[in-house]
């Protein structure tokens, strides 16, 4: 029985590009010279839709071949080594891709036999990865009965079942209800974090996946856009809103004069979020102003905002 | 039950045992096609599926071993062999292989396409080539099984009427061609069957055009070859009148080898190479076409 074994991985990145470049037919231009390492841990890869994110994990993949530049994955080149690459990695498409007139439990045993485990190991791994995701009892029920949290966790069980030393999720939330969400990156949390695998988490939501991330990847039209800590992110991303009911120029001189340069947007006073102080300094001038205050929240960035902004405010 | 007091792991407590890794020996690639090429084997008789699925497998098994059963009582009441192992019951056999692989080729491909499930195959070692492989080779097993069984039955049916050694061998020298011809028929019909079912999602679609192609071109071909004046004529019309579907090119293939039973098609003669070369070419058209079928698909 001829076996592959896992090269152990290196201690440095887990994906490398140099370069990486994809152009479809038609002169569409989906990767545009992307050079990035990701660390391991759990990194999320965050662009506006159509910024290259899922063009990016089929060519990570081997799935696409790149117009230029190389990649690697695990220490392996993306390009000649596509067969290894794959054994190491499991992979949660971002499109429904579930037959629906089969158990879960039959479809993951399968996909794990597809993945070269044994046949009996595949059924234990099966049962497994269902159970790691939460689905129960319900394993047995074929999937075309299942909303479409219960799909997202079996679309995450089959990447699950051959125990991958990556992960590559694209867009996992998608069509979840907020409870979904929540559940479902607290799941990608845990496996980060308990199960020791490094995940890839491709999402147009920095604000939803920055809470699950240790380091974040931003592309842009195919381009690198930043690559950096989470802390340094959300440092950048995070601001305070601010409503009053009036006196929003008072408060925005108030707010000077403490430090805080605060933006006016429509009837909301912007506050850059540095930390916790921040929100002591807001709650002091509205209440030395003695204003009616009616919303102090902290602003989460879809990530087309965060460019703009900082296009916008350059030493922010 | 002898003890009062079973340990309270018994007693339906849940250990979570956290998450555990894989280390044993992972299969290479070669057992992964292998193990592909079972499942859908299995899919194409319904195993593994619900009842539902079982239903047009299993009946097209039976309409497809009647004559054999039918052959064996016979035979055994002194009659000579109903059918020759080449030919079988020609016209039923082309029913019901075309049902079988119109309602079993969606079955194996246009599923898999309809629930977008591809990617999931090729994010994993296989390579591309690998699925459309081991999906023909199921296809042509139980294509195999569906056509050689019923002439097997009827084998042994007859052999046990038999008597003496001579017979037995006569017998088994009819036999081994008509294998021959059942080889032939389901290399070249899985092969055209999954070509035209991976065209499209939708099952229905696919069993339609599967149907449509292999019943039309088979109408087309019998109705020339009777205005070309029938079984017997020897015309350059009717000689290759039955070049215009597989079924009739696979008989036209099958006399031309030397086969002797009254079949579908006249004589071919001297054109009977042509209808190796062209069953050939279908052939490797299917494959050819299956496999670029195959090379861009998830990449959408």
């Amino acid at each position: 029985m001829p076996s592959i074994q896992a090269p152990p991985i290196e201690a440095g990145a887990v994906i490398e590009t140099r370069g990486l470049t994809k152009v479809y037919p038609g002169d569409v231009t989906a990767l545009d010279g992307l050079s990035v390492d990701v660390a391991p841990g759990v990194t999320g890869l965050v662009g506006a839709n159509g910024a290259g994110k899922s063009t990016l994990i089929k060519i990570l993949l081997g799935l696409l071949p790149p117009t230029k530049g190389q990649a690697k994955v695990l220490g392996h080149d993306c390009g000649t080594d596509g067969e290894t690459i794959r054994t190491l990695l499991g992979y949660m498409p971002e499109h429904d891709c579930l037959p629906p007139d089969v158990t879960a439990t039959e479809f993951v045993t399968h996909l794990g036999r597809m993945s070269g485990l044994p046949p009996t190991v595949a059924k234990e791994r099966a049962a497994e990865s269902l159970r790691h995701v939460g689905l129960h009892e319900e394993r047995y029920r074929q999937i075309g009965t299942y909303s479409t949290g219960m799909k997202q966790r079996v679309k995450l069980a089959q990447a699950l079942v051959g125990d991958p030393k990556l992960l590559l999720l694209d867009e996992p939330t998608n069509g979840l209800d907020p409870a979904g969400r929540t559940a479902m990156l607290e799941l990608i949390a845990r496996i980060g974090l308990e199960f020791g695998i490094s995940i890839v988490v491709a999402s147009h939501l920095l604000g939803e996946i920055e809470r699950i991330c240790d380091n974040l990847v931003a592309i842009e039209a195919g381009r690198l856009l930043r690559a950096d800590t989470i802390t340094s992110f959300t440092q950048m991303s995070q601001v305070l809103a601010v409503e009053v009911e009036e006196g929003l120029a008072q408060l925005q001189a108030e707010l000077a004069v403490h430090g805080l340069t605060a933006t006016v947007q429509a009837r909301t006073l912007l506050v850059p979020l540095g930390g916790d102080d921040t929100y002591d300094v807001v709650r002091d001038c509205v209440a030395n102003l003695a204003l009616p205050l009616c919303r102090l929240e902290q602003r989460r960035h879809q990530v087309e905002e965060l460019f703009r902004d900082e296009e916008e405010v350059p030493h922010a | 039950m002898l003890d009062p007091a079973p340990p309270p792991q018994a007693a339906g407590v849940i250990h979570d045992l956290g998450y555990r890794g894989y280390d044993g020996p992972r299969l290479g690639r070669p057992q992964i096609v292998r193990a592909l090429t079972w499942h859908s084997f299995r899919s194409s008789f319904g195993i593994g599926r619900g009842a539902k699925a079982k239903i047009i497998p299993v009946l097209a098994l039976v309409a497809m071993c009647l004559p054999a059963l039918v052959n064996a009582f016979a035979v055994a009441r002194g009659n000579a062999r109903l059918f020759g192992y080449d030919v079988y019951s020609p016209t039923l056999r082309v029913v019901v292989v075309t049902i079988f692989i119109a309602a079993q080729a969606p079955e194996l491909v246009s599923r898999d396409l309809r629930s977008r499930v591809l990617p999931l195959y090729f994010c994993r070692p296989l390579r591309r080539a690998d699925y459309p492989l081991a999906k023909y080779v199921a296809l042509t097993a139980a294509c195999l099984i569906l056509i050689e069984l019923p002439l097997l039955i009827m084998y042994v049916g007859t052999i046990a009427s038999a008597s003496g050694g001579r017979a037995v061998w006569n017998e088994t020298k009819a036999f081994i061609p008509g294998l021959g011809v059942g080889v032939m028929w389901a290399v070249l019909m899985a092969a055209i069957g999954l070509v035209l079912a991976s065209r499209t999602g939708r099952r229905a679609y696919a069993t339609g055009i599967v149907a449509i192609v292999c019943f039309l071109t088979w109408t087309l071909s019998l109705l020339l070859i009777q205005a070309e004046g029938g079984l017997t004529a020897t015309s350059t019309g009717a000689r290759i009148a039955g070049l215009f579907s597989p079924y009739t090119i696979l008989d036209g293939v099958r006399i031309w080898l030397g086969g002797t039973s009254q079949g579908e098609v006249a004589n071919p003669g001297h054109f009977g190479p042509l209808y190796g070369i062209l069953a050939v070419i279908l052939l490797a058209a299917s494959l050819g076409g299956l496999a670029a079928r195959y090379r861009k698909v998830s990449q959408s």
